[in-house]
């Protein structure tokens, strides 16, 4: 254990770590302080000088950034020294900023926009020329550069350094011709490269999916897993009442820090209403009949059935748990997304296993002392098999062996498949299919345990189909007949509506 | 009087070759430095009240006491990036004396026990360039550097490194981070260079001059130095004197010199009927002094602080009547707006802000307010950055416009006096 020490904030009395730095105890008393440059997850920089401090008995102001607390300091942020200070180095970031707010991508979520509120400054002392550079800057397939809104805080260019260890940025020039930029022919197109445009504080690099999409402030954001792979970054989706726009990252020391790989961050848009599958189905080769999932499920007939089920990692451990529970089952088998890179890690965030919850489908395997076969081995039992439920992956563009698996299991004389999206394939079969529509990771509550073996709560957002059921409402409505799905508390949250649909006013 | 202790052999040809400097006693002053302790040679340079030459003038001794007491390798570091404007001194003596810059590193490495040394020359400065080159050769062949020097068990290299033209790089974390390969931009501090500095070992950085400085004080004790110069400010300087003097050149005389004697007595006073009007003591970056501050002006560190300039790098700067203080502010103006890293935000943006007011209001564009506007951009501008180079450009700004209102009023009124004339006409 590290040694306390005391000092004093704004006049709070606060007890830090030995080592901590001025503005972690600013964070720790949740006091307000300014700065660009500086982000938690990043080297210091001390570049921004916004982060100014007085300390008792120091003439000078110091940066609370790169200054360590020390026993008995008395800091302060308020005194009228300071505020001038950073008065003034907000006018020094603006100078040479071109006040294009209302067409930025940033405009809502600008910590420089921020500021400039807060201290209104309306009135730019400057009435001199600008200083001309370059606009949309290319630096590749995600992202777009705009070096005049860009205030050189280095954010960027320290996270490809330090974090992805790629280095393709970096500062060209000196002085206000400073400019950010990479090098000829070597684009950045790094896994993690997405990550620079949530660390901008201004709007100088923006994702070319995301930009001109929305206006930030007309989304909603909800605290979420990632379902991209088994590493289960937390995450924050922003969404409203059409759908889902965008993934960022959020801090979990433990897990992704404050970072996500770029893969992760498109891993919303099997969740948006296009594509998905809107209502049960049951396909023969005569005909196609459209009904609810309820009269599917009547239509099922289990009885004496010899039931294969295939499970894939997408599910929650609660719903692993109902499906085990209530089946008779004659085998069970893993379906993986590609058991040839299934164990791959890219020693940052990035892993093979493309499901967020394998741990928790072997945990409910293996507490009921069942045994999972490879899917592989399904081609030699499908035969013995009366009927053969499939619980498809969420996101099928994780799956690259896809068609060749939807193949095998039309072989079975009966097959269920459940998934939020269809396939062209299951629509033509030769023996009788359901398709039946499941929920999304944005629309169940759960736990998902991911590859470390932690433990992580989801929570239902929105409904985004009404007529998706998770495992756990399927085997409800199976245990029951019943649709009234509002006994289980699970259940009543998920059918919370869309916050959207209620709040929307005129816009 | 000029004082010469470091350039007493100067005119003399062959002084900067070995035979020729070993002719003058050269390398004299090793041999005896190596026979003593180390730390022997770090208390003598303390006692002696030797201040750093490059500007900030810090205490050279004290500096060198600041390394850790541990194992890990040490570089010592010459700083020959002399890029001051108005300083030419390190390069007179890399050209005259290179064998003197070189004894004096390699006491200085055996005081603070280094191995490696680097002096970082000036990538402008091509004949200093090749005569250190060339004079290192001879002194790794007479055994002066390398292994086991002159027997005495201590090894030391010493390399060049040119560096690549920015002013930035004569700061000495700017310095290290040149040398290390990188952009050439001012490091955070702490950690300071003497427990993380060059590839994040200990690191000494002295200039040319301070080092060359430690010759005379091995060779002649640490008493007799301190008794040359003023009570704090020990020792001889050798001053760049340049602008509107008949003389120009190096004078080195003892610290506590009267500026108008350096004028009128050594460099042969003004051009014929002109008036002194202003004169910049220590380098572009210091405060500008008046005609009457100069008379009461002395050159020492503790004379010109209390007079609101700063010694500097010893360049003095004279001024006369011929010449108009707002061309000169905006000369200086557009050398920071150049030299300015941009790292941190106010250098960045405040340098360039007042190059473009300055010129604004030399091309007749200015404001009355904007003598205010300086005034404040600059205020703002000190102390508020990681290294000085805001404030080398902060306060020749205020101190030409308090001093010399007058002038950039004039120049501000008289425009506006023909601008309205030419709206009468349009």
């Amino acid at each position: 254990m590290k040694k306390m020490i005391k000092c004093t904030i704004n006049n709070y009395p606060v007890e830090v770590e030995e080592g901590t730095t001025i503005i972690q105890a600013f964070k720790k008393l949740e006091q307000e302080i300014a700065h660009y440059c500086w982000h938690p997850g990043l080297s210091i920089a001390g570049v921004c000088r916004l982060c100014m401090v007085e300390i008792e008995g120091n003439n000078k102001l110091q940066i609370a950034c790169n200054t360590v607390v020390q026993d008995g300091m008395v800091i302060t942020n308020q005194s009228q020294k300071v505020k001038d200070t950073v008065r003034w180095g907000l006018e020094f970031h603006l100078i040479n900023h071109p006040l294009d707010c209302p067409i930025c991508d940033q405009a809502g979520e600008c910590v420089l926009q921020e500021q400039y509120m807060k201290f209104g400054a309306y009135q730019p002392l400057m009435s001199e020329d600008k200083v001309k550079k370059r606009k949309v800057v290319d630096l590749g397939s995600k992202i777009v550069l705009d070096t005049e809104r860009c205030i050189l805080c280095a954010r960027c260019t320290r996270f490809t350094d330090e974090i992805s260890k790629t280095k393709e940025l970096g500062i060209f020039n000196r002085g206000d011709r400073s400019e950010i930029g990479i090098f000829k022919n070597k684009p950045l197109e790094n896994d993690y490269a997405l990550n620079t445009v949530d660390i901008c504080p201004v709007g100088a690099l923006t994702s070319k999916k995301f930009r001109f999409q929305q206006r930030v402030w007309y989304l909603k954001k909800a605290p979420s897993v990632c379902t991209g792979c088994s590493t289960g970054c937390n995450i924050d989706v922003y969404y409203n009442e059409e759908g889902l726009w965008r993934i960022r990252p959020r801090h979990n020391s433990s897990i992704n820090q404050y970072w996500m790989c770029d893969k992760g961050r498109e891993t919303f848009k099997h969740v948006n209403p296009s594509g998905r599958l809107k209502s049960s189905f049951r396909h023969t080769a005569e005909q196609t009949e459209k009904m609810t999932t309820f009269q599917a499920l009547q239509t099922l007939k289990l009885d004496s059935k010899k039931i294969g089920l295939v499970l894939t990692g997408s599910y929650t451990c609660e719903e692993y748990d109902a499906f085990l529970d209530f089946f008779q089952l004659h085998s069970i088998y893993h379906w993986k997304n590609n058991p040839k890179n299934f164990e791959d890690y890219d020693n940052f965030l990035i892993r093979g296993d493309k499901n967020p919850n394998t741990k928790g489908l072997l945990e409910s395997i293996n507490k009921r002392q069942l045994k999972l076969e490879d899917c592989t081995q399904l081609e030699q039992n499908i035969s013995h098999l009366d009927l053969l439920i499939v619980c498809a992956p969420e996101n099928h563009k994780l799956y690259p062996c896809l068609e060749e698996k939807i193949n095998l299991f039309l072989k079975s004389k009966e097959l269920v498949w459940i998934s939020p999206h269809s396939h062209t394939l299951l629509q033509k079969p030769i023996n009788t299919v359901w398709t039946i529509p499941s929920k999304t990771y944005f629309e169940k509550t759960g736990t998902f345990i991911n590859h470390h073996g932690t433990r992580q709560k989801i929570k239902a957002v929105a409904s985004i189909v009404d007529s998706a059921r998770s495992l756990e409402e399927i085997i409800h409505i199976l245990k029951t007949g019943q649709t009234d799905l509002t006994q289980i508390a699970s259940i009543r949250d998920k059918m919370k509506t869309n916050y959207f649909m209620e709040q929307k006013g005129s816009l | 009087m000029e004082h010469k202790l470091l350039t007493e052999h100067y005119n003399k040809d062959n002084y900067k070759s070995l035979e020729g400097y070993k002719q003058c006693g050269g390398y004299e002053t090793l041999k005896l430095a190596l026979n003593k302790q180390p730390k022997e040679l770090v208390e003598m340079v303390k006692a002696s009240g030797l201040r750093g030459r490059g500007g900030a003038g810090f205490p050279t001794g004290v500096k060198w006491s600041f390394l850790p007491d541990n194992n890990e390798p040490r570089y010592l570091l010459c700083n020959a990036d002399e890029g001051e404007p108005g300083t030419f001194k390190d390069r007179m003596m890399m050209e005259k004396a290179p064998h003197q810059l070189i004894e004096g590193m390699i006491i200085s490495a055996f005081a603070i026990q280094s191995h490696k040394s680097y002096i970082y020359i000036r990538g402008e400065y091509t004949d200093s360039i090749s005569i250190i080159e060339q004079a290192l050769k001879e002194a790794y062949k007479q055994g002066y550097l390398g292994k086991n020097i002159l027997n005495s068990g201590f090894d030391h290299e010493m390399d060049i490194y040119v560096g690549a033209g920015a002013y930035i790089c004569g700061e000495e974390t700017g310095m290290i981070s040149s040398l290390e390969g990188k952009k050439g931009q001012p490091k955070l501090k702490p950690p300071y260079p003497a427990v993380k500095g060059y590839l994040e070992k200990p690191t000494v950085v002295n200039n040319v001059e301070t080092l060359a400085a430690v010759v005379p004080i091995v060779r002649d004790g640490a008493e007799k130095y301190k008794a040359i110069g003023t009570e704090r400010s020990a020792g001889t300087k050798i001053f760049s004197v340049s602008g509107n003097v008949v003389k120009p050149g190096n004078y080195e005389v003892p610290l506590g010199y009267p500026l108008m004697d350096m004028i009128n007595k050594l460099c042969g006073g003004l051009p014929p009927g002109r008036k002194l009007k202003a004169c910049i003591p220590g380098g572009s970056s210091a405060p500008v002094l008046t005609a009457e501050e100069c008379e009461k002006a002395c050159l020492d560190y503790e004379n010109l602080m209390d007079l609101g300039s700063m010694l500097g790098s010893g360049a003095i700067i004279v001024i006369d009547d011929s010449n108009s203080m707002v061309d000169i502010l905006s000369v200086i103006m557009h050398f920071y707006h150049h030299e300015s890293c941009g790292q941190c935000t106010p250098c960045r943006e405040g340098t360039g802000w007042l190059d473009q007011i300055v010129k604004n209001i030399l091309h007749g564009k200015g404001r009355l307010q904007d003598l205010d506007l300086i005034q404040n951009i600059s205020q703002h501008m000190m102390g508020k950055t990681i290294c000085a180079l805001s404030d080398a450009a902060a306060l020749p700004a205020i101190s030409f416009v308090t001093k010399f209102k007058n002038e950039f009023i004039d120049y501000i009124q008289q425009n506006k006096i023909s601008s309205d004339n030419l709206n009468q006409v349009v």
